[in-house]
């Protein structure tokens, strides 16, 4: 049986595929109009027989948000609460706007419904749901037609009753109906309403598009990325499509996760560095999670990869405030016009400083497939360098220290913030422009080594054929530890246990393949922010110890409480083994060195050797400076620096002085 | 030596992470739910004289009072390495009682006075005095809590005990109180050792210029905002409704004078202080100019003492806006402080017709509730502030819904709300119809209405119920703000500030003020 990783990118949809030899890579342009041509069409490219498996990381769910194109939502909650999805948490995200406005809401005032019922913090119901209120609104959905309902009670995760009374009394629309409880058993209200209204809102577009890529791939086996780093069945994804919001970035992660591991690697700072924006993510011997998205202002409390992005790109552009000031993105030339050597952009990007400094070699950005017009970028340098009384290399080079400046802080964010040092990590770069950046970065953090994939232009796709089969579930609990003893704490486990190895099954994996996953959400009493802990004997002191890393101090003898149990199921699938290099010596093969150029570091012209990374052996060793160029990459290695290639052909930097 | 653009960026950078660091630090290692969750607090980088260089986005109103608490501490006590100097003093540049600063000073080797400060300010739960929670209807300072000069917590880097000792016998909840304390030295001690870092890799002549030029490059730009405003005199008043004690409809009134750009803000109309606790500082009246003034400004800027250079501001000592000692100051930072943003805006939108909105809720209807939980036989104390309309400009409806102006503290979720407190929350709704009608309407405010189940105490302290949020060019006021208590299904109407004991069923029902309309 064949296998294929499938990212579909902005730009770019990636493939990684098995085949009777080994691996292949293919890449070819998106169609965003209808994402599945471009799938179908690659797919076509790749695979020989008519059994495979596809893994496969979409921007449907996410894109219906951010082009607000998803299905016409309905949304039910209590009588009195119908704008809590407005109301929010009541700040403003800008400051200093006085003219603030919200992103508009994905359900629109009209299509919000109260019904007069209640559930108090007990689990007990206030006062009863009345049918007749149910077969209203079943009056008014036959007139209104919505395409997708989302319900949310107060305190539904204690007592779920109303909520399934809706869900029966409205079944006879055959609409999908989401049900908060089902989809995030959690407290705190308008998180949990939010995400559920994301996942009604989306879901009918996803499935359209699941449904579609079935019926052509003749019912082969597709599987769905999430946004917390495992893959679902095509199923669930249909149903709970709120979770696959993101999976591209997280492709990215897992990928990172899994090749570093494979190589020795297991503290990295992820780097990836695309157009517009630059993700950063943090990998401490296992994959960042976060219970604290957003997407377009919108909370998703569903686990997710944590990943920061930043506005510093390939293509943001520079300029020179009112302040005198050089800034640099986060207004981007994007794909058009694009930076000025594409031939068409007026503003200066960070991709011209580059080439300017001669760290882009036009012959070989993107095979040659690609003109690069390096005399369209002077006339620019010259007017704007004037402007400032820099040279124009003091202005490419500067521009470059401002990007680096602000990844730089993205990355403190992720790091020195969360109480990790940088030095004990590897910086691992990935995406087009990051081999260009990444040692300049490095020396900016004082981390001493960076690690550039083989492949790095597909990543993401290698990272969702490594992933594992993730189902997550929780429940608020709210539990005084104090007075609830260790046993009881796992009988309440044991339900999700039991759906978790069911659903996994149901996902065809087998029981040899399966690892449950415990953990709690814990808080000091009187906290209102939790600690997720993972849980066994040891639970308390794995808190007060992780409670003291996180913040800095403990307290042994406060009482604490437990809000909520988690359980993450996981199915280990057969994972993907990549061919090594034959081992050589430490000196480069001749025909590996394309040419010598006058490149730029630090202000003045090396002699610089560019290499041609497909003919690197294992153990070659690269002096800088040196521009070592692929298809889909550059990586600049500075004067003072040199790499090492092993024996997966990954290209390991190690940093000298600072910058 | 002129400032190189690209270093200028950088050190823009570089100088803000140092303060965004010491931010996280604090919100990390705090301890009490109002300066995580709420996140009211706020971190900033001194030159030697005191002067703001940069400054972490986090509270408006600690934005012009930061720098006087700083300079306080300097002119008071000649700094030595590792020491730290604590206050809370509204007449020594604090702003009011809950909210404590705690200054210390970057030294490097071979100087012997300091380089740089770094501070912190953060608003602590309860600073003692008549009421829990420290937000109390006061008639002087002494009933709002404990008043702390500037004093040395930390000596040549130790703690000193005794004072610790002394200010956690004055609170309710040292626990917490100690717990806040020990974040606000982590964060200063972290904003030192980003500081030497800094100086170690790039020298203090460096570090010093850049520092300047950053200073300078806020004012050049604020220039540059404040030119583009029409020369002239603009007038503008408006009213408190009522001080809680015994003044009522007290007035604040500002003449701004445009002159190229230069800004000069008259206060000397306005009202004496006040018996209640409304006084304004004038810390808090600068910090009132300096968010206007920053919000007119189109670019990212480094928030220092750069803007508030063409800014000038005359008051009169002794009246509400500028309160002297011994004055109850609590409401004055909560309230006072937002309608004096309203005059200066009103002010200004004769100048500005395309830039300056109505007038937004202009309070932060400030609640606590206090008791004996009957579920869980334990005291409880619940505070928090609920958002309103904002006003309408020439492009936009106002938003609803929504803290503005010199707040932007989270609510509290109502399933957390129900676990922690005896309270059931009967309605949470936008208030249809209550933002001004205009050619934009202002934006709506909302309802909260709780219903008790134990018997508590209920303070409120509230602005906007008599005055409404002015409508401009046309536009109607916004509705006035209602407190509203229920017994036994009577209807009680509640003055703008009250305290009350209720009993166990009672229903408290807070509707806040409408945005103001813009044009007919």
């Amino acid at each position: 049986m064949e296998i294929v990783g499938v990212d579909t990118g902005g730009t770019f949809t990636d493939f990684i595929y098995k085949f009777e030899k080994g691996w292949g890579v293919h890449k070819l342009l998106s169609s965003p109009a209808n994402p599945a041509e471009s799938l179908l069409k690659g797919l076509n490219n790749v695979i020989s027989g008519s059994n495979y498996k596809i893994v496969h990381g979409s921007t449907v769910a996410t894109n219906a948000i951010l082009e607000r194109k998803g299905a016409y939502t309905a949304f039910i909650t209590n009588k009195g609460f119908e704008d809590i999805i407005e109301i929010g948490r009541q700040n403003r995200t800008q400051l200093y706007n006085l003219n603030y406005k919200r992103n508009p809401q994905l359900v629109p005032k009209e299509l919000r419904f109260g019904i007069d019922c209640r559930i108090d913090s007990q689990g007990s119901v206030v006062k009863e749901i009345d049918d007749s209120e149910i077969e209203y609104l079943l009056r008014v959905f036959e007139k209104i037609k919505p395409a997708s309902i989302a319900v949310c009670f107060l305190f539904s995760y204690l007592n779920p009753k109303h909520e399934l009374a809706v869900y029966e009394g409205l079944s006879s629309l055959d609409v999908p109906i989401s049900l908060s409880h089902k989809i995030l058993s959690e407290f705190r209200e308008y998180e949990r309403a939010s995400t559920t209204i994301i996942n009604a809102y989306v879901s009918p577009k996803m499935k359209r598009y699941i449904k579609n890529i079935i019926e052509e791939t003749k019912g082969n086996e597709l599987r769905i990325m999430q946004s917390n780093g495992g893959s679902i069945s095509a199923d669930v994804a249909m149903r709970e499509s709120v979770r696959t919001i993101l999976s591209g970035p997280a492709g990215g992660v897992v990928g990172a996760f899994e090749i570093g591991k494979t190589a020795g690697y297991t503290r990295l700072i992820t780097f990836d560095m695309g157009g517009t924006s630059t993700d950063v993510a943090l990998i401490d011997n296992a994959l960042p999670l976060t219970f604290e998205s957003q997407i377009a202002d919108f909370p998703v409390k569903v686990p997710m990869i944590d990943i920061h992005t930043v506005g510093a790109g390939g293509g943001s552009i520079a300029y020179i405030d009112r302040g005198d000031s050089l800034k640099v993105g986060p207004e981007s030339a994007g794909a058009d016009p694009g930076p000025i050597c594409y031939g068409k952009g007026e503003n200066i990007t960070v991709t011209d400083a580059n080439l300017y400094l001669g760290r882009i070699v036009p012959e070989y950005f993107l095979g040659g497939n690609m003109v690069i017009n390096k005399e369209r970028i002077i006339p620019f340098f010259k007017s704007m360098a004037k402007k400032i009384g820099l040279t124009e290399i003091e202005l490419a080079q500067g521009i470059l220290d401002v990007a680096n400046s602000s990844m730089e802080k993205a990355i403190r964010v992720i790091s020195v913030e969360k109480g990790f040092d940088p030095r004990e990590f590897t910086l691992f770069s990935f995406g087009g422009a990051g081999g260009m950046h990444a040692a300049f970065l490095a020396k900016l953090l004082h981390i001493p080594k960076v690690f550039i994939p083989k492949n790095p232009g597909i990543l993401s796709a290698i990272g969702m054929l490594m992933a594992d089969i993730i189902k997550d579930y929780s429940l608020t609990v709210m539990l005084d530890s104090q007075n609830t003893d260790y046993d009881s704490i796992t009988r309440l486990f044991s339900d999700l246990d039991n759906q978790g190895v069911d659903d996994l099954k149901k996902e065809g994996i087998e029981d040899k393949d399966i690892i449950i996953e415990h953990y709690i959400d814990m808080r000091y009493f009187g906290q209102s922010y939790e600690i997720m802990v993972p849980f066994d004997e040891n639970y308390q002191e794995a808190f007060h110890n992780l409670h003291e890393k996180n913040y800095g101090y403990c307290d042994r003898s406060k009482n604490t409480e437990i809000v909520n149990i988690r359980v993450r199921a996981r199915g280990i699938p057969q994972k993907p083994e990549f061919d090594t290099l034959e081992c050589s010596k430490k000196t480069i093969d001749h025909q590996a060195i394309l040419d010598v150029k006058d490149v730029v570091f630090d202000s003045r012209f090396y002699k610089t050797k560019i290499i041609n990374r497909d003919l690197l052996k294992c153990g070659n060793v690269i002096e800088g400076s040196a521009i070592i160029v692929e298809y889909s990459s550059t990586i600049s290695i500075p004067p003072d620096c040199s790499a090492v290639v092993d024996k997966f052909g990954n290209i390991i930097i190690e940093i000298q002085g600072e910058e | 030596m002129k400032a190189n653009p690209i270093l200028l960026e950088v050190f823009k950078n570089k100088l803000s992470s140092v303060s965004e660091e010491m931010g996280v630090a604090l919100n990390r290692t705090a301890f009490s739910p109002n300066i995580k969750e709420r996140r009211d607090f706020s971190c900033a980088v001194f030159n030697n004289s005191g002067d703001m260089i940069a400054q972490a986005a986090h509270i408006p109103v600690h934005l012009g009072s930061m720098p006087l608490s700083v300079k306080e501490a300097i002119r008071e006590y000649d700094f030595e390495p590792g020491d730290m100097v604590v206050l809370n003093d509204p007449f020594k540049g604090g702003t009011h009682l809950p909210d404590i600063t705690i200054v210390a000073p970057v030294f490097i080797e071979g100087i012997n006075k300091p380089v740089f400060y770094v501070a912190n300010r953060a608003h602590h739960s309860d600073v003692g005095g008549m009421s829990s929670g420290s937000m109390p209807l006061a008639t002087s300072i002494f009933q709002e809590g404990m008043i702390i000069p500037p004093l040395k917590l930390v000596k040549k880097g130790k703690l000193d005990k005794q004072l610790m000792s002394f200010f956690l016998n004055n609170v309710r909840t040292p626990y917490e109180r100690e717990g806040d304390f020990l974040a606000q030295i982590m964060a200063n001690m972290t904003g030192l050792r980003r500081m030497e870092e800094l100086i170690a890799k790039y020298s203090l002549e460096t570090v010093e210029f850049y520092s300047e030029s950053l200073i300078d490059y806020s004012e050049k730009i604020m220039r540059k905002t404040i030119l583009d405003i029409p020369d002239g005199e603009y007038f503008f008043k408006d009213y408190m409704d009522d001080d809680g004690i015994e003044a009522e409809k007290i007035k604040i009134a500002v003449k701004i004078i445009i002159k190229d750009d230069n800004a000069a803000l008259d206060f000397s109309d306005t009202s004496q202080q006040v018996p209640g606790s409304i006084n304004a500082v004038y810390a808090i009246t600068l910090s009132a100019a300096l968010y206007v003034f920053r919000s007119l400004v189109n670019e990212n800027i480094p928030t220092n003492a750069g803007c508030l250079k063409p800014i000038k501001l005359i008051t009169k000592k002794g009246s509400l806006i500028d309160a002297q000692f011994p004055s109850a100051v609590v409401g004055g930072n909560v309230e006072t402080s937002q309608r004096v943003v309203d005059v200066i805006l009103g002010a200004l939108s004769d100048a500005l017709k395309d830039k300056i909105p109505a007038a937004s809720q202009g309070t932060m209807n400030n609640v606590a509730i206090g008791g004996f939980d009957i579920r869980t036989n334990k005291q409880f104390t619940y505070y928090e502030t609920l958002a309103g309309g904002m006003g309408a400009s020439i492009e936009s409806h106002g938003e609803s819904a929504v803290h503005s102006h010199m707040t932007n503290t989270l609510n509290t979720p109502i399933e957390a709300l129900e676990y922690s407190y005896p309270f059931l929350v009967t309605e949470y709704s936008i208030r249809k119809s209550s933002g001004g009608i205009g050619k934009f309407c202002g934006g709506d405010g909302l309802v909260r209405e709780i219903k008790l189940l134990s018997d508590a105490e209920i303070t409120v302290l509230s602005e906007r119920r008599k005055f409404a949020p002015y409508g401009l060019f046309g536009g109607e006021n916004g509705k006035k703000g209602k407190n509203i208590i229920i017994k036994d299904s009577k209807v009680f109407d509640m003055p703008p500030k009250f305290n009350i004991k209720v009993k166990s069923g009672d229903i408290l029902r807070i509707e806040t003020p409408g945005g103001g309309g813009y044009g007919k």
